[in-house]
């Protein structure tokens, strides 16, 4: 019978939708009209609708319909019509049970009761129009629907259409009487795309190349060296790894390392760079321990990517932990949720999502896919994450060998024990009971080397040889999980058979097996050519990396609480192009890049700017802060000590050790020189420099790191040693480049900023350095010494400044 | 978080930590001429206008890690003496930290104080001289009974998501009364046991976040603010710095086209080295008195440490600083007795109780204590049975915290827990709660405190809180 119900009760919630029969007009006669709206309308407005309204569903139960009042909330159904005896609406105004007692304050009067009785046993009558239509949680909304690919718009100036896309664009810039921008100068345009696609400054010979070459494919050229650099995978792959929530330690409350997540870091990179199809990618990161391989090396690189559902944080000394697991799996459905679909499904955990048509039905039965993988090994404090072995034939090898000569050193223990026993067993004379040690009645040469032998076995067994391993995922027992009432785990209702939401009707539904968790159904279907949502979801981010906002700018939250699209055309167009190209991410930068759009200069054009402060029509490119990393990278790159070897751990501390325990003290180091990316990232203590440039909280999928202004990153350029090293060695590089200080300032500029000084500035630079001399012969008597530090804070100066933290 | 666009004219607000846009000679005047009368305000640090009437201007909170004992230091129980040593009469809670076995009677004697009368252990003496201001809540509950969880849920409402941290959402409601300071300030904070999280402003906008001093493993003495000092350049040098960057800051502006933070980011140099000459002063004690060094314990070393911790509170909130908060806590978890209870305890009482004591004198004395809002206690507090011989384990089901100052009324006990101390009994106080009151006492309106981060308003306390109206003076 309960199965049944929870059946019926799945099919109800498939068709919730539908539900409007509910509301079909119920015959009713004149004075049961005047009977609800005289003695049960006013008492529901006045002691239920504040938390059973349209304001708040308290218990997911609102009393403002009848189809409402029939369905009921967490509790069950409230109104069953005819019978007031089984209506739970009048069990809780009764007050008879402790469970469930209405309203929360008082009670209603006996009279106010026995009038809900003879309504609800008349029939519950509810007139319709009393129902108001929630502008919220609307299947029709537009990024549940199927993507178009629609017809490019005609313009006025086609002479200044250079890639199809600039037609979306100028069309309604057009249309509102704006024109776009002027091309940006060459040096600007290098530098833009430089840091945009690489993370780094154009080199001096970089910059000289660039403007020396005629050709009219000169920029397309550019645009395919860059591509090709490896420091590309290092900048894109960056951006993923915030959607990622990438970190090398767990933090939350046990902040312990996560050793190997540097392999799914380097996994991202080298994606980026082979431009893996995006699908592929997608795919790994949520089933690749399920996807067929050829080779270790497949294999490997395949488990690696499932990282990306491990590396979330976790309340590892979570005491209970049943609700250790379900928030885990919670932390990982709602990056998924954010990562590939622009929702925050994690919303519908506790309760129907407020905005979005994403029940909590949906929600479990999506969770079910995660129950049935296996992402821990222990919940018992400190909780294990599971790491999967990868293949490696070396490794196994040297394994196998070392296990070999552990196995010879036990049996030259065991064989000692047994000569040396059997002697003094012999030795005890005939019919004496053996005594029980043997062990201390042997030669003390014998102990001594059995103590050698036994000591160089727990050397060598110490000295194992680690199989490599990766965070990932793999299945575990297969179950579909009941919906948690108010999201907690005990008070279980309906089993929520793993399925996806069935909001997205535009696609065929995956079955999921009882043999397989469903990851891979899960990742085929996020992935499939026509989701309504993949696709634009990340196009839209790839404009966002490029322009500094998206086309929507709500990057993650593409749901009902998302803004619309400023142009849904282009957005659509775009989405079409990349699943044409194979999801090849490189053919979308090149479609992008070498628009006209892309090349605008930052200065608006007329009165562009007055129109349209925010850009929403892209009639300029956006003036824009760099990222934390690049200008790290950049202030040690002009400074020529940036080191480029690419990959591998900085980590300091072994896997699942604590960064911090109790005691407070800091074991993190951020002295290498090696790009940005490889720092390790960890949670709650983000390295210094990283926080203050507004590096994103590494808990969280983002695709939309903020800006921030504040006086503490004024500190960090004015006091830092970072920026004290750079703009040292920043400051040697420049002397020793010439011999003449209108030389070397000019080096500086072509340096720092891809330019050579004014006359102004270099009047300017001369003059700051003679007064800084003078202000430092007090203190510094060497006049070296004092020529050194001057030009380093002359450096520092030139570094601090907007011209090289921002990129125009 | 997007910043609105705003006009040139819109952004003439105020700069404090975080930046509008304004005019050199402006950043330079009082605080007093900053308010520009301009339609929109961007500095996210200027003040804003509270939602009910503020009783307290300022929070100083005096963090006990590790979880003081309550039925050994505020909350006595006859019964739990009685029965020292029997099996625990009422049933354990369903998720407990560790093993626990039979009830353990507290070590210490407790007597009533002041007018009021109000109950204090021998561990607190000089605290106990303040009992007529204390207000003690006998039945917080609601954090969780691990070290990490419940600092996370005390500090920011939420043990398994990255929260806004209280003093940040202080911060973000009302903005800092001194410009050239943050509005939250945190003295030796821990780094274990979300670190950081603790005092991040996690999705508001960075301004808003704890400005750390040092943490727990650095004695007192030696905290600082990060990059605040530079030992390389001497000033007039930075001045000269600073005049070649922003004259080559407006010319890079002219050519940049409209970005609003190109302005601000000119300003927040100046800020900066404001910044820099104003903390210094703070951190600098040599000008407190002998008897004020005394009173805090400064001429003690036990009490030095915390004592200096305290008095930097002091003078951080005499300047305006919104929400303080002092740490107790050294290379163990302090308060963390799960054997020998009495010894550490003992020890932990007698390093920080002097300088609690000073403070609410001192602040008194200045009249300062009727608006500054001083909240004790822990993460947590302990069982009242034992754990091992001599030990309590982890109690986040019922325990004491108290508030002193600031508008509540003073000699007060509100709540109960029941007769041996396990579970909050008569008025329980969710930290939740807790939170909504502390925000009312500075007036704020815990369900209008609301910021919209990724398609959702989020609050302190979610969607749970009620104001304790009882314990307003």
């Amino acid at each position: 019978m309960r199965g049944l119900r929870s059946l019926l009760a799945i099919l109800l919630a498939l068709l919730a939708p539908a539900l409007a029969w509910a509301e079909q007009p119920v015959e009713q006669t004149a004075e049961q009209l005047r009977f609800f709206e005289t003695k049960v309308r006013p008492v529901l407005a006045e002691h239920c609708l504040a938390c059973h309204g349209p304001k708040k569903q308290w218990s997911n139960f609102r009393v403002d319909s009848r189809a409402s009042l029939l369905a009921g909330g967490d509790f069950g159904e409230a109104v069953v019509p005819g019978n007031p005896a089984e209506s739970r609406l009048i069990e809780a105004v009764r007050q008879s049970g402790d469970e469930l007692s209405m309203p929360p304050e008082g009670k209603l009067t006996d009279r106010q009761i026995a009038d809900l009785e003879t309504w609800i046993r008349q029939g519950a009558h509810f007139p319709a129009e009393a129902t108001a239509k929630s502008p919220f949680r609307d299947p029709g909304h537009w990024a549940f629907q199927p993507a178009g690919d629609p017809p490019l718009p005609e313009v006025n100036n086609g002479a200044w259409v250079v890639s199809p896309l600039d037609r979306f664009l100028l069309a309604r810039l057009e249309a509102e009487g704006l024109a776009p921008a002027p091309p940006a100068d060459k040096r600007t345009l290098l530098r833009r795309a430089t840091f945009d696609l690489t993370g780094l400054p154009p080199t001096p010979a970089e910059v000289a190349d660039f403007l020396s070459d005629e050709r009219p494919n000169a920029f397309a050229l550019v645009v395919d060296r860059l591509l090709e650099s490896p420091a590309y995978g290092e900048r894109w792959g960056r951006h993923w790894l915030d959607v990622a929530r990438y970190a090398d330690s767990n933090g939350l409350d046990e902040n312990i390392a996560h050793g190997n997540a540097w392999r799914y870091r380097d996994y991202v990179v080298a994606a980026f760079n082979r431009d893996k199809p995006f699908r592929q990618f997608v795919q790994e990161q949520l089933a690749g321990d399920l996807l067929p391989y050829d080779g270790d090396a497949q294999r490997g690189e395949q488990l690696i990517a499932t990282g990306f559902l491990s590396i979330g944080p976790k309340v590892l000394a979570e005491v209970d932990e049943t609700k250790m697991e379900m928030d885990i799996i919670d932390e990982q459905l709602d990056t998924v949720g954010r990562a590939f679909l622009g929702l925050t499904l994690g919303c519908a955990r506790c309760h129907d999502h407020k905005f979005d048509p994403i029940d909590a039905a949906d929600y479990y039965a999506l969770a079910g896919v995660f129950k049935s993988t296996q992402t821990m090994d222990s919940f018992t404090k400190i909780a294990k994450w599971h790491e999967n072995p990868l293949p490696d034939a070396a490794a196994t090898a040297r394994l196998e060998t070392h296990q070999k000569l552990v196995a010879v050193k036990k049996e030259q223990i065991q064989k000692l024990v047994e000569q040396a026993s059997a002697a003094v067993k012999e030795k005890a004379k005939e019919g004496e009971k053996s005594p029980e040690k043997l062990e201390p009645l042997y030669p003390p040469e014998t102990t001594a080397q059995l103590k050698t032998a036994r000591e160089e076995l727990v050397a060598l067994e110490k000295a194992a040889p680690e199989i490599p391993s990766a965070m990932g995922v793999t299945e575990r027992a297969i179950v579909d999980l009941p919906i948690h009432v108010r999201g907690s785990h005990l008070k279980l209702g309906d089993v929520a058979t793993r399925r996806v939401p069935v909001v997205f009707t535009s696609l065929e539904a995956p079955q999921f097996s009882t043999s397989h968790s469903g990851r891979l159904e899960l990742a085929r279907w996020i992935t499939d050519e026509k989701h309504p949502l993949t696709y634009r979801v990340f196009v839209n981010r790839v404009w966002r990396w490029h322009f500094g906002k998206g086309l929507v700018r709500t990057t993650d939250n593409f749901g009902m609480l998302g803004e619309a699209p400023t142009h849904p055309e282009l957005l659509d167009w775009l989405a079409a192009r990349f699943v044409e190209s194979g999801a090849s991410l490189k053919s979308l930068h090149r479609l992008i890049m070498l628009s006209s759009t892309y090349r605008q200069s930052s200065l608006p054009a007329g009165e562009a700017a007055q129109h349209d402060p925010e850009n929403r029509l892209w009639g300029r490119f956006e003036v824009r802060r760099l990222e934390a990393e690049a200008v790290r990278d950049a202030l040690l790159a002009v400074g020529g000590t940036l080191d480029r070897e690419q990959g591998g751990s900085l980590l300091q501390v072994k896997n699942r050790e604590f960064f911090f325990d109790h005691t407070s003290k800091d074991k993190t180091e951020y002295t290498s020189n090696r790009r940005s990316i490889y720092l390790p990232i960890v949670r709650n203590n983000v390295y210094d420099v990283f926080g203050l440039l507004d590096y994103p909280d590494a808990a969280v999928s983002t695709s939309d790191r903020p800006t921030t202004t504040i006086a503490p990153q004024a500190l960090l350029m004015l006091n830092s040693e970072l920026v004290a090293r750079a703009s040292g060695s920043l400051a040697e590089r420049v002397l020793a480049a010439a011999a003449d200080d209108a030389e070397r300032i000019g080096q500086l500029y072509a340096l720092a900023y891809s330019r050579e000084p004014t006359a102004d500035e270099l009047g300017a630079g001369q003059r700051f350095l003679r007064q800084a001399e003078q202000l430092l012969t007090t203190t510094e008597p060497d006049m070296a010494e004092r020529s050194g530090l001057a030009w380093q804070a002359y450096c520092q100066s030139i570094l601090a400044a907007n011209e090289f933290i921002y990129v125009r | 978080m997007h910043a609105q666009p705003l006009s040139r004219r819109q952004m003439l607000g105020r700069s404090a930590v975080g930046f509008g846009s304004l005019a050199l000679a402006s950043l330079l005047a009082d605080a007093g001429l900053a308010e520009t009368g301009q339609a929109g305000v961007v500095d996210p640090l200027a003040p804003k206008p509270v939602h009910v009437p503020a009783r307290a201007k300022r929070v100083i909170f005096l963090f006990m890690k590790g979880g003081p004992s309550h039925v050994d230091t505020f909350d006595p129980k006859p019964l739990l003496d009685r029965d020292d040593g029997k099996p625990c009469p009422i049933e354990k809670p369903r998720v407990q930290f560790a093993p626990t076995g039979n009830l353990l009677k507290s070590p210490w004697k407790f007597k009533q104080h002041g007018e009021s009368g109000l109950w204090v252990s021998e561990l607190f003496p000089h605290v106990a001289n303040c009992a007529d201001d204390l207000c003690l809540l006998h039945s917080v509950h609601g954090t969780n009974p691990a070290h990490g969880g419940a600092l996370l849920k005390l500090h920011t409402g939420s043990d398994n998501f990255v929260r806004p941290s209280i003093g940040s959402w202080v911060s973000y409601g009302l903005g800092t009364e001194n410009a050239n300071l943050p509005g939250f300030v945190t003295i030796c904070p821990t780094l274990a046991h979300g670190g950081i999280n603790n005092w991040g402003a996690a999705f508001l906008p960075a301004a808003y976040q704890g400005t750390p001093l040092g943490n727990a493993s650095v004695p007192s003495d030696q905290a600082t603010v990060r990059y605040i000092e530079n030992s390389r350049l001497p000033q007039p040098l930075q001045r000269l710095q600073l005049d070649l960057l922003a004259q080559a800051n407006r010319e890079h502006q002219s050519q940049s086209g409209p970005e609003a933070s190109l302005e601000a980011r000119i300003n927040s140099f100046e800020l900066a080295f404001r910044m820099q000459t104003e903390m210094p002063t703070i951190e600098d004690l040599s000008q407190e008195t002998e008897a004020t060094n005394r009173l805090y314990g400064l001429d003690d070393p036990t009490t030095a440490n915390f004592g200096r911790m305290c008095l930097l509170a002091r003078r951080f909130s005499e300047r305006g600083v919104r929400f303080v908060q002092v740490t107790h806590s050294d290379g163990n978890v302090q308060w963390d007795q799960h054997s020998d209870l009495k010894q550490g305890h003992d020890k932990n009482a007698l390093e920080v109780d002097k300088p609690i004591a000073g403070l609410l004198k001192d602040l008194k004395a200045r009249g300062l204590l009727k608006d500054t809002l001083v909240w004790w206690g822990g993460e947590f507090g302990r069982t009242p049975v034992a754990q091992g011989k001599n030990g309590r384990d982890h109690n986040p089901e019922g325990f004491t915290m108290w508030l002193a100052g600031g508008g509540v009324q003073g000699g007060m006990r509100y709540g109960e827990t029941d007769d041996y101390g396990y579970y909050a009994a008569v008025n329980k106080v969710h930290i939740h709660d807790l939170h909504a009151t502390i925000l009312h006492l500075m007036g704020l309106d815990h369900e209008r405190l609301t910021y919209r981060y990724a398609g959702r308003d989020f609050r302190l306390t979610d969607v749970e809180g009620n104001v304790v109206d009882k314990i307003m003076a």
